[in-house]
C-alpha cells in the first residue's frame, strides 16, 4: 500500500482490543476467541487503520507495549505558526480563532505562502524615483502569492500598512467594500438610533451570528437590558408541557418584576427575530447574476474542491475567495492512555525539534526488511544512492525468494517465533512459506566483545542458501531466514466460483491494492530481561530470574507487485 | 412532546429568578460570558465541540464560533495507511470501480455498512479535526452532535461509541439539523428544505419541534450520477462514438415516461459500473461548479415568492431570464485528469441545466409517476405542507429555510420556491386532483367549490374546526403565545424563504446560550446500558436530568446519576 514495496507495517495491538462492531458487545469471550484464531486480513477495509510503519509507533515501557497514535493520550506543549514559528500564547488562542494573527496567510488558489508587498502603481513612476526611493510615499499594500503568483489586488484587496494586515482585513469584504462588524453597528445605532436597518446583502454569516446572539441573549437575561421594544420577560425558549408553563407562572408573580414589567399578565415566550437587526435575513433567491457569471466565466471561474474546504465560508468563484490565515500547530506530549506515563515528549522551544522523552518502538522490537534473494533489478547507480532498486513485477505461478532481516535493537536475547497462513486471506490468495520461523537474535553488544565471544555458534548454524529449518545467515545481532512465495494469477476468471463457505465468489474487477503482494505475518518475541552478561548486577539478576516478557503483534510484507497482463 | 430537540428552560428560569425579585437598578443579571471574556477562562471553561455529522462531511469546531473550525471529507486518500504517501506522490487519479460509496462516511442502508469502518473513519477525522483545527489534547470534552434523527441506531449508536470511548466525552447531546437551522435563522418555526447528498428531506419545525418529516432520493448523489450518465460519460466517449450519443440524448425528453423510468433505474448502475471513464472526484467537481438551474418559465409568480426583498429587481431581466438565460449556449472548458488520455472536454452548459432541471423537477413527467421515494423537490415541499395542521403550515410556508450542499447550486432555491409556489396557486391546498375532482368543481348543478385560498387569514375560520383535532397540541400552546403579540401578528400565509447561518451554527449558538438538548447522554450510564438502557422521551424527567447537569459545567455529575432515566429522543425511536 505505501509507495512501493517491499515495506513493513506493523499493526497496534491496540485496534484488537476494542470492540469490532458497536452494537454487538454481547459475548466479548466468544469474540475475543475468534480475534485469536483468525487470520489477519491486510486488505480488509478496517486494517488500513490499524496498521503503522514502524517509525510512527512508540512504546510504553510500564506496559510492555506498542502504542500507537490512537492509543495516545496528547497534552499540548506549545502553539506556533508553522509560518512564522512564532509561539502564541495560549490565552490568545480563542480570540484569534486558532490563527496566527502576524501576517501570516496563504494563498487561497495555490495554499502557498504569500506575502505582503507594496503595489507597484505604474512601471513609469517607479523608474523615474528608483533614484531616491525612499522619498517616494508608500504605496498601497497587498498580498503576494510566491508560487502561483496570485494578487490579492486582483479580488480588490489593498491595505494602507504593511502590518496588522489581519485587522485590517477583517474590516474588509472581497472588492475592497468595508465590512460591516457587529461592534460597528452597534456603535452606529448609538450614534443614530434611527438607521434604517441594514440590507440584506451586507450582512454576512458572521454578523447575522452576533446579531442572533444578542437577540436571543436579551431575550434570555429578560428586560433587565432587554430591547427598546419592551420584550416582557422572554425566558422559555420552549416549555415542553402546559404543566412546566404554570410553574413558570407562578414563579414570576407580576409583583416580583417590579416597576420595569410593562406588561402584566403572563410571561411570554419570546417572538421571534423579525428584523435584521435580531438576526432575521431573508434568502437571496435570485441568483441569475450569479449564473451569468457562472455562464460568462467557465470552468476558471470557479472555486476547486480544495480551494473550498480551506475556506470558512461556502464560496463558489475563484474571487469570493478570502486569503487563509495559517492554521497554529502544537506540539504535543504523549502519555500512554493505560497507565499514564509519558512516552514522548518535545523540547518546548519552537524551533527545537529534539525530545525530552521519545520512546520510540524502533528501539524495542525487531525491524524488519525485505530484498530479494536474487535481485532482478539493475544495481542504482552510485550517483543516485538513496533511490531503491525497483524491482519488476512478480510474474504469477512463479517461485520466488526473499531475504528477510530482523535486527535485535536489545540487549538482551531475543526469541522470535513466526507464523504465516499457508495462502494469504483474499480473493487471490499466494503460497507462502517461511524456511525458518523460529530463532534466536543475539544482543547488540559491543564489536570488541563481539569479537571476543568467537563465533562458533552461528558459523554452524547459518547456512548462505535457502534450506528449511535453517537461519539463511547470522549477524552481530540481525538474523536473515528465507521467505518464499508464490504469487496468483490476477485474473477474475480464473477465480472459482465459489468460496469454501459456499458463498459466491466477489467478481468485481481488480482492485488497486490487490496487486501488491502483502503477507500478513505474526511475530511473537520472547526476551529475559536483565541478561547474563551484566554480571555486576546481581541482585536485579535475581529478580528477574525466570521472568519472560513477551511480545506479540500482526505486520504486514509488502513483497512486490504482482504482474497481471 | 415527540420532540428531539425541543429545549426546556429549567436553568435559564433558575437565573432568572435569582436575578428577578431583588433586581434593582445597579444589578444586572449575569449574562452569559461571550467569545471575547477574560483571557483566563479560556479553555477552563469546558469548550463545547459541536460535530455536524453528514454522510459526506463532518464540521467540527466550538460552541460560540460563528463558524466551523473544520470541514473535513472522507475520500479514499484520507482512508488510506498512515505513511502512505501516494495521494501527495501521484495526484492524478485513475477511475475505476471507485464511486460514491468510497466517498461516503455512512449511508442509510446498513446492510452495505460495516460499522467497525464507520468507527474508524469517525475516529481518524475527529481526531484530525482535533489535533490539525480544534488544537486540543485529548482531555474529556462535551460534545453536541447534529445528526438526522432518522439516523439508525446502530450507526447512532457506533458514533456515540466513538464520542464516549476514544474521545471519553462526558456528555454528548443530541441535535437536530432542521431546529438548528430554524434556530440559526432566528425563527421557531420553520420549513426546512435540506438538499444535501443522499437526500432530500423536508422537515417542518413548529416551535423547535419537528413535526413531520418527508424525503425523497433527488439529491446530490443522483445529480451527480445523471451528470455523468447523461453528459460527462457522452462526452469522454465521443472519441468512438462522435456525435451519436448527443443526438440520442438531446431527444430524451420527449420518451414516453416508462422508458424514462427505466432510465431512472438505469442510474442506479452507475454506482456498480466497473470502469468509470473519470474518477468520482473530478466528476463531483463538474457537477459542484457547473451545475445552475434554469429558473420557471412562470415569471408572474415571482412576486408572490418574495414580497420583500426582490420587488426591486430588474424587471427586464427577469422577463428574459424566464425564457432563455442568454450565455446558455455556451460550453465549459474542463480539463480532465483521470480519463484516459486526459483531455478537455466542452460541457455545454445548457445539458447541465437540462440535467439539474430533470434531476430536481422532472417537469416532463406526471405525477401520477413517482414513487413516494422519488418525488420532485417542488412537489416534495407541496405534499408536505399540504398535509401539515393548517396553523403549523400558515406559519412554516413563511419561514421557508434551505440548508445541505446542494442547495448552492446556481438558482434551485430560486427554482424550488417558484415551482412551489405555483403548485400553490394552480390547486390550492386541496388533497385530491385529477379528472373526477375537475369535473365536480365544473359541475354547475353542485354549487362545489375547491378552497383555493393558499392564505390563512381566510382559511382559519373555515378550517379551524376541521383540523382543530391535529392542532389541539399546538393550540393550548398558541394560546399563550399569541395573545400579548396581537399588534404585531407573526409573518404567515404567503411562501417566504429565509436565509439560516447553517444546523451547524444554529447548534454552537444553542450550546453557548447553554440550552440544554432533550437528548442528552451521559457517558458513564452509556458505557453500562449501551443503546437499549434508553426510555421513551415521554418517560424522562427532563427537569430533574437539567438540574443535575447544570452543576459545575455539567462535569461532575450528582451521585444520583446512576438511576435517572435518559433518552435518545426522536434518534431512539422506533
Amino acid at each position: 500500500m505505501a509507495s512501493s514495496p517491499p515495506y513493513t507495517y506493523i499493526q497496534c495491538p491496540c485496534s484488537n482490543e476494542e470492540p469490532a462492531e458497536g452494537s454487538d458487545a454481547s459475548s466479548p469471550e466468544s469474540d475475543s476467541f475468534h480475534d485469536a484464531e483468525r487470520t489477519f486480513d491486510p486488505r480488509a477495509p478496517r486494517s488500513n487503520y490499524s496498521l503503522y510503519p514502524l517509525e510512527y509507533l512508540l512504546y510504553c515501557e510500564e506496559c510492555q507495549q506498542i502504542r500507537c497514535p490512537r492509543c495516545v493520550d496528547e497534552e499540548i506543549v506549545t502553539y506556533y505558526c508553522p509560518n512564522c514559528l512564532f509561539e502564541v500564547a495560549s490565552s490568545n488562542l480563542r480570540s484569534d480563532g486558532n490563527r496566527c494573527t502576524r501576517n501570516c496567510y496563504q494563498c487561497p488558489i495555490c495554499s502557498g505562502p504569500v506575502q505582503v508587498g507594496e503595489v507597484q502603481a505604474e512601471p513609469e513612476t517607479n523608474l523615474l524615483s528608483a533614484d531616491n526611493a525612499t522619498a517616494a510615499p508608500h504605496g498601497p499594500y497587498a498580498l503576494f502569492c510566491q508560487y502561483c503568483s496570485w494578487v490579492s489586488s486582483e479580488i480588490g484587496l489593498e491595505f494602507e500598512r504593511a502590518s496588522g494586515i489581519p485587522s485590517q482585513l477583517a474590516k474588509m469584504k472581497n472588492g475592497g467594500i468595508p465590512r460591516i462588524t457587529a461592534k460597528e453597528l452597534k456603535e452606529r445605532r448609538k450614534e443614530d438610533p434611527d438607521m434604517p436597518p441594514l440590507e440584506d446583502e451586507l450582512v454576512d454569516a458572521e454578523l447575522q451570528y452576533s446579531a442572533l446572539r444578542s437577540f436571543y441573549q436579551s431575550q434570555i437575561n429578560g428586560p433587565s437590558n432587554g430591547l427598546p421594544g419592551g420584550l416582557s420577560l422572554g425566558d422559555g425558549h420552549n416549555f415542553s408541557s402546559p404543566a412546566a408553563l404554570t410553574r413558570m407562572m407562578s414563579m414570576w408573580q407580576p409583583g416580583g418584576r417590579g416597576a420595569q414589567g410593562k406588561t402584566a399578565g403572563p410571561p411570554d415566550v419570546f417572538p421571534e427575530a423579525t428584523d435584521t437587526d435580531k438576526g432575521l435575513k431573508l434568502a437571496q433567491l435570485d441568483e441569475s447574476a450569479k449564473v451569468q457569471k457562472l455562464l460568462n466565466g467557465g470552468w476558471n471561474e470557479t472555486v476547486s474542491k480544495d480551494q473550498l474546504l480551506g475556506q470558512l465560508e461556502h464560496a463558489h468563484f475563484q474571487d469570493e475567495l478570502r486569503p487563509l490565515q495559517c492554521v497554529l500547530r502544537t506540539k504535543r506530549s504523549r502519555r500512554c492512555a493505560v497507565c499514564r506515563h509519558i512516552i514522548s515528549k518535545p523540547e518546548n522551544k519552537v524551533a527545537s525539534t529534539r525530545f525530552k522523552i521519545k520512546l520510540v518502538a524502533k528501539s524495542y522490537i525487531p525491524s524488519i526488511s525485505i530484498r530479494p534473494l536474487e535481485p532482478r533489478a539493475p544495481p542504482v547507480p552510485v550517483g543516485m544512492r538513496p533511490q531503491q532498486p525497483q524491482e519488476p513485477p512478480l510474474k504469477p505461478l512463479q517461485p520466488y525468494q526473499y531475504i528477510l532481516t530482523f535486527k535485535n535493537p536489545l540487549f538482551e536475547k531475543l526469541k522470535v517465533t513466526l507464523a504465516t497462513p499457508n495462502n494469504t486471506p483474499g480473493r487471490f490468495s499466494s503460497k507462502v512459506a517461511l524456511l525458518c520461523p523460529q530463532f534466536d537474535i543475539d544482543p547488540v553488544k559491543d564489536m570488541w566483545e563481539d569479537a571476543l565471544d568467537g563465533d562458533d555458534r552461528s558459523r554452524t548454524e547459518e547456512t548462505g542458501q535457502a534450506e528449511a529449518g535453517k537461519i539463511y545467515k547470522r549477524g552481530r545481532n540481525w538474523v536473515s531466514i528465507i521467505l518464499e512465495v508464490i504469487p496468483p494469477l490476477l485474473s477474475v476468471d480464473s477465480l472459482r466460483p465459489h468460496t469454501a463457505s459456499g458463498e459466491p465468489t466477489d467478481r468485481s474487477p481488480l482492485r488497486e491494492d490487490e496487486k501488491i503482494l502483502e503477507i500478513p505475518m505474526f511475530v511473537r518475541m520472547e526476551w529475559e530481561p536483565e541478561a547474563q552478561h551484566d554480571v555486576g548486577d546481581r541482585v536485579g539478576k535475581d529478580r528477574n530470574e525466570g521472568q519472560k516478557r513477551e511480545l506479540a503483534y500482526w505486520c504486514v510484507l509488502g513483497v512486490g507487485q504482482i504482474s497481471h497482463e | 412532546m415527540s420532540s428531539s430537540a425541543g429545549f426546556a428552560a429549567a436553568h435559564r428560569s433558575v437565573a432568572s429568578i435569582r436575578s428577578g425579585p431583588s433586581q434593582g437598578p445597579s444589578t444586572p443579571s449575569r449574562s452569559i460570558s461571550s467569545t471575547f471574556g477574560s483571557p483566563s477562562t479560556i479553555r477552563a471553561d469546558d469548550d463545547i465541540i459541536v460535530i455536524e455529522l453528514g454522510s459526506r462531511l463532518l464540521r467540527v469546531g466550538f460552541a460560540g464560533d460563528p463558524v466551523p473550525k473544520a470541514t473535513l471529507q472522507c475520500g479514499p486518500d484520507e482512508q488510506r495507511r498512515v505513511g502512505d504517501f501516494r495521494a501527495w506522490l501521484d495526484p492524478t487519479k485513475t477511475p475505476g470501480q471507485a464511486w460514491s460509496s468510497e466517498y461516503e462516511l455512512w449511508r442509510y442502508d446498513l446492510s452495505k455498512v460495516e460499522l467497525g469502518l464507520v468507527h474508524d473513519k469517525l475516529d481518524r477525522l475527529m481526531r484530525e479535526a482535533f489535533s490539525k483545527f480544534l488544537l486540543i489534547d485529548s482531555k474529556p470534552r462535551r460534545m453536541a452532535l447534529v445528526a438526522d434523527p432518522s439516523l439508525p441506531l446502530p450507526l447512532l449508536s457506533t458514533v456515540l461509541d466513538t464520542a464516549f470511548g476514544r474521545f471519553q466525552a462526558p456528555m454528548v447531546s443530541l441535535l437536530s439539523p432542521a431546529t438548528m437551522s430554524a434556530v440559526a435563522a432566528g425563527v421557531r418555526s420553520a420549513l426546512v428544505i435540506d438538499i444535501g447528498w443522499s437526500e432530500t428531506v423536508v422537515t417542518s419545525v413548529y416551535e423547535y419541534r419537528e413535526v413531520k418529516t418527508t424525503r425523497s432520493v433527488r439529491a446530490g448523489k443522483y445529480f451527480n450520477n445523471e451528470l455523468y450518465r447523461k453528459v460527462l460519460h457522452p462526452l469522454i466517449a465521443e472519441d468512438q462514438g462522435k456525435e451519436a450519443n448527443t443526438v440520442s440524448e438531446k431527444s430524451h425528453g420527449q420518451e414516453n415516461p416508462t422508458k424514462e423510468k427505466m432510465d431512472r433505474d438505469r442510474a442506479v448502475d452507475v454506482e456498480n459500473e466497473k470502469d468509470h471513464r473519470l474518477s468520482f472526484d473530478e466528476s463531483e467537481d463538474i457537477m459542484r461548479r457547473l451545475a445552475w438551474c434554469r429558473p420557471t418559465n412562470r415569471t408572474s409568480q415571482r412576486t408572490s415568492a418574495q414580497l420583500e426583498t426582490v420587488e426591486e429587481q430588474d424587471e427586464n431581466e427577469a422577463e428574459a431570464g424566464s425564457t432563455t438565460t442568454p450565455g446558455a449556449d455556451r460550453t465549459a472548458h474542463v480539463p480532465l485528469q483521470s480519463s484516459t488520455p486526459p483531455k478537455t472536454i466542452d460541457v455545454p452548459f445548457e445539458r447541465i441545466a437540462d440535467v439539474c432541471g430533470d434531476v430536481f423537477f422532472e417537469p416532463s413527467m406526471n405525477l401520477a409517476h413517482f414513487d413516494d421515494h422519488e418525488l420532485p423537490i417542488h412537489l416534495l415541499a407541496y405534499r408536505h405542507l399540504a398535509e401539515l395542521p393548517v396553523d403549523v403550515r400558515a406559519i412554516c410556508m413563511s419561514r421557508v429555510i434551505f440548508i445541505g450542499g446542494c442547495s448552492n447550486i446556481l438558482g434551485l432555491k430560486q427554482r424550488v420556491i417558484d415551482e412551489t409556489t405555483s403548485i400553490i396557486e394552480t390547486k390550492g391546498w386541496e388533497p385530491a386532483s385529477g379528472k373526477a375532482v375537475d369535473q365536480l368543481s365544473n359541475n354547475s348543478k353542485l354549487k362545489w367549490k375547491p378552497t383555493k385560498t393558499p392564505h390563512l387569514e381566510q382559511d382559519r375560520d373555515e378550517e379551524d374546526g376541521l383540523f382543530s383535532e391535529q392542532a389541539n397540541d399546538f393550540d393550548q400552546f398558541e394560546r399563550g403565545f399569541m395573545r400579548p403579540r396581537k399588534k404585531d401578528p407573526p409573518v404567515q400565509g404567503h411562501i417566504r424563504a429565509l436565509h439560516s447561518v447553517g444546523p451547524w451554527t444554529g447548534a454552537s449558538l444553542a450550546c453557548q446560550l447553554k440550552i440544554p438538548a432533550m437528548a442528552t447522554i451521559d457517558r458513564e450510564l452509556w458505557l453500562q446500558q449501551g443503546v437499549n438502557g434508553a426510555s421513551r422521551p415521554n418517560d424522562v424527567d427532563v427537569k430533574a436530568q437539567q438540574r443535575q447537569s447544570m452543576g459545575a459545567g455539567g462535569l461532575i455529575r450528582g451521585s444520583g446519576g446512576q438511576h435517572t432515566n435518559w433518552t435518545l429522543g426522536k434518534w431512539g425511536a422506533i
